[in-house]
């Protein structure tokens, strides 16, 4: 009927690497987007490393293209006039911005103070200046490169057909990295765009485990929870059926048991009848007295596996009844039956307190906590502790003076047949299903049973139900 | 044989004044020892197996009290108790299945004197039982007033269900009772304004409680008292007769 484990908990597994990762999340859909996101970011990176790289490479051959042509166009100008007109010549040619050009006897000097011009770059130059139309006998004798690394001035020596060198400095253009916000609000749209789309398909597809998950805990509640829908990704739907299949099996186990225990609680009555009335033609009074207890006994007992059963379908209807009258009456017959202990009970709370219950199931299950803290606690006190204003949760404690519950066997003890002592000796008799009733009947009110111990020694077992 | 035995003997043979039982129960064991133990307790018992030989019996002799068992074979027990209905005004208890709600309610409605639930206490039976009779008795009836048990009493506001055992508060709110509060009460209501004895009391409560009697009656109308807000002065509902006995002060009405 129910689903704790009550072993140990399994050892755990050696604790991967990703585990002590302290951002590492700890539900499904967490982790499944953590991994995409992060899939997602390093691609998207490499990406735009990539694109920025090549668009540079573009940018800067362009750029040596260009500055290779207007070299060879300023070249061109000069070496086609007489060598006296050319300074002439040199003043009136328009040039871009940041050229500088001048005609030098002599390069060596000049070149002395500065660094090689990158091979790439100079390749290309020279490329480009190849391809440029120019009669052979004016193309230049020599050309020789050099960059000034202070001010980045690309220096361009060229030997012209009379051997003087013209001297052609220019600022070469440096690509800047990404221009135009264009492309980053592109990027940025699509990054969170793609993020959206992994988020909304992680919970899509994690949404049928929990949906699982709280099958599991309702049946583990509840065994006649309704079934989960069979639809859904193939996985999914097979998961579903197979789970609900074993909820079928777990219900018709726990039907066949429920019924026979019923049955033979039923069919107990008749001897139990029967023995209660041979005794009373017993002579010996005391034989016959302890005989009645005993029969006293069974018929609890049988009480109590025919009520186990009847949880299962409930058909009393939920009425209005005063609660605290209610704890009282029940105080009131565990003294009644049990005269000498009947000034160990007690109850503290409201004189009234309408509550809507199925009454009889509720009295049953409050008859069994006071009866077990009377048997084992040799006392019983009951409270009632009102919910807060705001609604909430009404608490009724149970509580006894006996040697309280030992933590370890808690669990245990809300199972059906489990009972605290391991032999099921008479002075203390019972079956073990008043808690696992008790149980059963606040989980139907929606509320829960929960075992505990008071601080100052003996059982508290509370009783909560949400109004 | 003495002639002293002898005439008891014809005295019972010729006008038997001790009461008359028919116990209808299908399991033989139970027959005998029930027989046996009413006997002892000063009944005269016919006891049959099933509903046919209970209408055979019927019409052979006349019975004060009817102690049926709801499950028998054949007709069912439910039935055989609308014939006796019928037939003439005579106290019904049923015996049946423990705890079968609907069962008792049905019982009480058909209109069964009482419902003692399987495996009874053989004592309260018998207190029942007397206590069925003496009311017989008490108003002057032929056996039953089973017609009207079932039916709910109503008294200053608040009402007693004797189908679901059980009392509303005049918000429609049940107020819990014991088993011997329950009874106290409806002895009460049953003859309102009338002073009940203590020894018609004890009779109620026997068989239901352990410990001094005499004290648990007292215990029982404190509770009710508080249970009821009976809070005393002239306007009490329960009252005490001096020289022992409580009388309920209220019109009942039965709805």
């Amino acid at each position: 009927m129910t689903a704790e484990n009550t072993s140990a908990p399994p050892a755990r597994p050696p604790c991967p690497w990703y585990r002590r990762i302290r951002l590492w999340p700890r539900s499904l859909a967490a982790r499944t987007a953590f991994v995409l996101l992060t899939g997602l970011v390093v691609v998207q990176t490499l990406g735009l490393g990539i694109h920025t790289l090549d668009r540079n490479d573009l940018v800067r051959l362009a750029a040596v293209r260009v500055f290779s042509f207007r070299v060879m166009s300023i070249y061109r100008d000069l070496a086609e006039v007489q060598p006296p007109q050319r300074a002439q010549r040199l003043r009136k040619i328009e040039l871009p911005p940041t050229f500088s050009v001048t005609l030098m006897d002599e390069t060596d000097d000049l070149f002395s103070n500065l660094l090689p011009t990158p091979p790439p770059i100079r390749h290309s130059i020279l490329l480009n200046m190849d391809s440029f139309p120019l009669p052979p006998e004016l193309r230049p004798q020599h050309v020789h490169f050099g960059v000034n690394p202070e001010t980045r001035h690309e220096y361009t020596a060229l030997q012209m057909p009379d051997g003087r060198w013209l001297v052609i400095s220019s600022l070469l253009p440096s690509p800047d990295s990404i221009r135009g916000t264009e492309f980053l609000i592109a990027f940025i749209v699509m990054t969170v765009l793609a993020a959206a789309m992994t988020l909304w398909a992680v919970r899509r597809l994690t949404a049928p485990v929990r949906t699982l998950a709280a099958a599991a805990e309702a049946l583990g509640r509840d065994v006649n929870a309704p079934p989960l829908p069979e639809g859904g990704p193939s996985e999914i739907a097979a998961a579903a059926r197979a789970f609900n299949t074993m909820a079928g099996r777990i219900r018709r186990f726990v039907q066949d048991r429920t019924l026979l225990l019923t049955a033979i609680g039923h069919d107990l009555r008749t001897p139990i009848t029967r023995m209660r009335l041979r005794a009373e033609f017993m002579e010996d009074d005391e034989q016959r007295a302890k005989m009645l207890q005993d029969l006293d006994e069974m018929e609890a007992m049988v009480s109590a596996t025919i009520a186990f059963g009847r949880i299962a379908s409930p058909n009393e209807p939920v009425s209005p009844i005063d609660l605290a009258e209610l704890l009282r009456t029940v105080l009131d017959e565990a003294g009644d039956a049990a005269p000498e202990i009947a000034d160990r009970l007690r109850y503290e709370g409201p004189d009234h307190w309408t509550v809507r219950v199925r009454p009889q199931a509720f009295k049953r299950a409050l008859t069994n906590l006071v009866s077990n803290a009377v048997k084992y606690g040799n006392c019983a006190q009951i409270r009632l502790l009102q919910p807060g204003r705001q609604g909430g949760t009404l608490r009724i404690e149970v509580n006894d003076e006996g040697p309280g519950i030992p933590a370890e066997h808690m669990t245990r003890l809300l199972q059906p047949f489990q009972r605290l002592e391991n032999s099921r000796n008479r002075e203390t008799g019972g079956v073990g299903l008043g808690l696992a009733i008790a149980r059963d009947i606040a989980r139907a009110h929606g509320g829960d049973l929960i075992l505990g111990n008071r601080p100052e020694g003996g059982a508290r077992v509370t009783l909560t139900l949400p109004v | 044989m003495h002639l002293h035995d002898l005439s008891s003997f014809a005295y019972l043979l010729i006008m038997d004044i001790r009461p008359h039982l028919l116990v209808i129960d299908d399991d033989h064991e139970i027959r005998d020892l029930l027989t046996r133990f009413m006997e002892k307790h000063g009944f005269r018992v016919t006891a049959v197996r099933d509903a046919r030989e209970a209408r055979r019996a019927w019409t052979r002799g006349a019975f004060q009290l009817v102690v049926l068992d709801l499950m028998l074979p054949g007709e069912s027990g439910l039935d055989l108790a609308r014939w006796l209905r019928d037939q003439e005004d005579v106290a019904i208890v049923m015996l049946s299945a423990m705890g079968e709600d609907t069962d008792r309610i049905i019982g009480l409605e058909l209109g069964a004197d009482d419902y003692i639930a399987k495996p009874f206490n053989p004592r309260e039976l018998l207190a029942r039982i007397r206590a069925i009779m003496r009311r017989a008795t008490d108003t002057q009836g032929n056996g039953s007033n089973g017609d009207r048990t079932a039916r709910p009493l109503r008294f200053a506001g608040w009402t007693l269900d004797p189908a679901r055992r059980r009392l509303l508060n005049p918000d429609g709110v049940e107020v819990p009772l014991t088993g011997g509060e329950y009874d106290l009460l409806f002895a009460l209501l049953e003859r309102a304004n009338r002073v009940l004895t203590r020894d018609m009391l004890l009779d109620l409560l026997r068989g239901r409680q352990a410990g001094p009697f005499d004290r648990a009656i007292d215990v029982a109308v404190s509770r009710l008292r508080r249970k009821l807000d009976d809070q005393g002065g002239g306007a009490q509902l329960i009252k005490t007769v001096r020289g022992g006995g409580y009388v309920l002060a209220a019109t009942v009405e039965r709805a």
